[in-house]
């Protein structure tokens, strides 16, 4: 629901999926010719927007950018995005990107969130009992010692809950830091520093066994660290060593020694903590499920990762966004590229697949009052869309818009029958046409001479009759089959016939087993009535230069050599939400 | 059908009263303290929308002599109106929306503070807004909550039925749900682009919304 052309949604056709072109048109129009490009795909498969995979293919267009080097939609699985700058959407100040290498991907100043329900915590003091005249005071005066809370104000926690007390109100990270570091000393007897300092015993003791490699035996014949292999593996993800030590190792593959004492790393776990267990489950007891964390507290930063009990859920730092630019797969060049200063919203470079891509919309013929646009409810008493009633011929109008500032020529094709459990039937009535430029409003207002007979030609007798009876309301106009209904500047309007399908299968007198029944129970959304169509443009543009035209790919230069226009096609399937079948 | 007589002198009177500058306030809306208002034009207001300009940051009492001092301007001076809540051009509220200049306590009294919002913001139906500011090209969807002193920057979505938390800042091009709100992603590059289609299409969301301001009648 993000435009009023909402009930649309284009598929890039950079699957397989929605690369398919369907076999034929059954519709009355003419064979599409399938473009040379599109036979590589599963052919004779049509487009089902009720497929589990077709969510990940289709978009609104608003989603879509557009590559004009490659000529091709680019959908999120066909650009790369590159990171222009990191900022903390809470304080949105930049972070530098080696102060990202460094500190990591979270906030270093004041921003953090409830690990609760990760709203932003505020600071505010601890409201102690103050005489009146402290506010009387100069500011400069020796104040009473005061503390600071981070608190939440939308689930009422607050770090007081966990034991968190701050003495000043700036510099939040840096007091949590020193808080954290006192509290894991205090309950935990192996001290951060004395666990760094064992894996850097560690990792010493590992270095010099690679390097050496002189003993052959080891007492440890099953620990899964013995074989020189599988150290080097862990040695490069966590411990750094170089490449000749590596090498070096393979050469010699022999077992090796473990470390065996704690100057060596050796840190030996120590069952004797029962009384802490024992303490945990009284804990467990008394609290019962809601005291303790969800996973996705748990998971929300890794500082909280061990929390078992609400009460030892630390704050977390607001994770820092990205501001990204996109580009094409293929080709590399930026398909939008953002202002790279922060807080500007302006792009650099924007190529949006609604500028050069036609638009489809879809609806209803006579309705009246006309439709409303779903994303813009004003008043919260707005009747729901009404539903379609199965095997009742419905008749819409199919819009096609074109942002190009050339010609283009459409064809439309769907499968007479919409795949999927329910069958319903559409007919498109004219599936090839043409759509005019899209330019400036004052080409319209001065070239209205050449466009108004062309478009009472298309609308036929009836239009020609409402034109020269000067009315303009053809209330009574009967579409024709292979007739344009409407046609403006750069949109054109077919009219689309659909006979919504039953949710219900046929009755049949063969009482069905229950693997069949299980076949046909309807899923969810198989009540919408949605249609692919397989939209395919072609259009002539000209040539804007020797080094333009080599860039392009050979396939699309089916031009003889002697004009300077070029043809260009593009083909891609749409989704057309038309609404809920009634169960009826 | 049979008195059509009463129904049409009320639509002949209008539901909406125009002002020189393209406001519309619906004759059924409740607005408080109007001089602390300031609308920038073609701005609707609808049915059973509350405005609280009333809810304004008052002149503050100094503690030791009793004496009236003039408390700290608001960040906004335009003109020499106290200004609560700010609109600009282009921006609705629908129907049963409630807006609320945010207020807390400051040094033991309760201060409100003032509301800004940008141009073309869709407010939908039956929200309460108490942000702090509201930045322009925001569609708000039915049934939210924004609460005080929250910040929507520019271009974002907010879901229908969210609740944005107290002094939430989101930041530009995000989409917000949930109760409370998070962010959940990024609206498309393409966010209110592509306007000025046919007949019924030619506002998009964060898109210039006039044209459907004109339409509202």
């Amino acid at each position: 629901m993000a435009a009023p052309w909402a009930n649309t949604y284009y598929a890039c056709p950079c699957s397989e999926l929605s690369a398919a072109a369907p076999p034929n048109v059954s519709n009355g129009g003419t064979p599409l010719e399938l473009p040379g490009s599109f036979d590589n795909g599963e052919e004779g498969s049509t487009f089902d927007p009720h497929n589990p995979r077709a969510n990940y293919s289709l978009y609104p267009l608003d989603n879509l950018l557009y590559c004009d080097e490659c000529d091709a939609i680019r959908c999120p699985r066909c650009w790369i995005e590159e990171v222009i700058n990191w900022y903390c959407p809470s304080c949105m100040f930049e972070v530098p990107t080696s102060a990202i290498k460094s500190d990591g991907n979270r906030c270093s100043r004041n921003c953090y969130n409830c690990p609760l329900c990760t709203s932003p915590l505020t600071i505010s003091s601890v409201a102690s009992p103050r005489p009146v005249e402290d506010s009387l005071k100069p500011s400069d005066a020796a104040r009473p010692q005061e503390s600071y809370l981070l608190q939440c104000q939308y689930c009422d926690w607050t770090s007081l809950d966990v034991g968190i007390q701050l003495d000043r109100p700036t510099k939040i990270t840096e007091q949590l830091v020193r808080l954290r570091k006192s509290k894991d000393t205090k309950t935990d007897p192996i001290s951060v520093s004395n666990r760094e300092e064992t894996f850097n015993n560690l990792t010493n003791f590992y270095k010099e066994e690679l390097q050496g490699s002189t003993e052959s035996q080891t007492p440890f014949g099953n620990s899964p660290y013995n074989s020189p292999a599988n150290l080097a593996r862990i040695m490069s993800l966590y411990g750094g060593v170089s490449h000749t030590a590596l090498k070096k190792s393979r050469e010699k593959p022999q077992p090796m020694r473990e470390a065996s004492s704690h100057s060596q790393g050796l840190l030996v776990y120590t069952a004797d903590k029962s009384d802490a267990e024992e303490e945990i489950l009284q804990r467990l007891k008394e609290l019962g499920w809601n005291g303790t964390t969800t996973g996705e507290q748990r998971q929300m930063a890794p500082v909280n990762n061990d929390a078992r009990f609400l009460g030892q859920l630390w704050p977390v730092a607001t994770a820092l966004r990205t501001r990204r630019g996109r580009r094409c797969r293929s080709c590399r060049q930026f398909l939008t590229r953002p202002d790279p200063k922060m807080g500007s919203i302006r792009y650099k470079i924007r190529l949006l697949a609604l500028n050069f891509i036609p638009r489809l919309s879809l609806k209803p013929l006579n309705a009246i009052p006309p439709p409303s646009n779903p994303a813009f409810r004003l008043t919260l008493d707005d009747s729901p869309q009404p539903l379609l009633q199965p095997f009742t011929p419905l008749q819409y109008v199919l819009t096609i818009r074109n942002p190009i500032f050339e010609k283009i020529k459409v064809s439309l094709a769907t499968p007479d029958t919409t795949p999927g459990k329910v069958a319903s039937k559409v007919t498109i009535l004219c599936p090839s046409f043409d759509v005019g430029p899209a330019g400036d409003i004052w080409d319209e207002a001065l070239g209205s001479s050449t466009t108004t007979p062309s478009a009472a030609n298309d609308g036929g007798r009836k239009a020609a009759m409402a034109s020269l009876t000067g009315s303009t309301t053809d209330t009574d106009r009967q579409p024709e089959a292979g007739k344009i209904w409407e046609k403006t500047r750069n949109s054109t309007s077919v009219i689309l016939e659909i006979v919504p399908g039953s949710l219900k299968p046929p009755s049949r007198i063969v009482t069905l087993t229950k693997q069949e029944r299980e076949e046909q129970a309807p899923r969810q959304d198989d009540d919408r009535l949605e249609i692919a169509v397989y939209v395919r443009v072609q259009w002539e543009t000209h040539e804007e230069g020797p080094e333009a035209g080599l860039g392009k790919r050979d396939a699309e230069r089916k031009m003889p050599s002697g004009e300077a226009k070029v043809a260009k096609e593009l083909a891609y399937w749409c989704v057309l939400d038309v609404g809920k079948i009634a169960d009826v | 059908m049979s008195r059509p007589a009463a129904a049409a002198r009320r639509t002949h009177k209008g539901e909406y009263i125009e002002t020189d500058t393209g406001n519309k306030i619906s004759r059924k809306s409740h607005i408080d303290g109007k001089q602390h208002i300031m609308l920038g034009g073609r701005t609707v207001v609808m049915a059973g929308v509350q405005m609280r300009g009333d809810l304004c940051r008052v002149a503050e009492k100094s503690s030791d002599g009793g004496a009236e001092k003039e408390g700290p301007t608001t960040a906004i001076a335009v003109g020499s109106v106290d200004v609560e809540i700010m609109v600009q051009r282009g921006t609705i509220i629908s129907t049963n929306s409630v807006l609320r200049p945010p207020m807390r306590l400051s040094r033991g009294q309760m201060t409100c503070y003032p509301m800004r919002m940008g141009d073309n913001i869709f407010i939908g139906p039956g929200s309460h807004i108490s942000a702090a500011s509201i930045s322009s090209h925001v569609y708000i969807g039915a049934n939210c909550v924004l609460s005080p002193f929250c910040v929507i920057k520019e271009s974002c979505k907010i879901l229908p039925n969210t609740v944005v938390p107290p002094h939430m800042i989101v930041p530009p091009g995000s989409i917000v749900a949930g109760r409370p709100g998070r962010i959940i992603g990024e609206v498309g590059d393409g966010w209110g682009q592509g306007g000025g289609g046919g007949e019924g299409e030619e506002w998009v969301e964060g898109g210039d919304l006039r044209p459907l301001v004109r339409s509202i009648k």
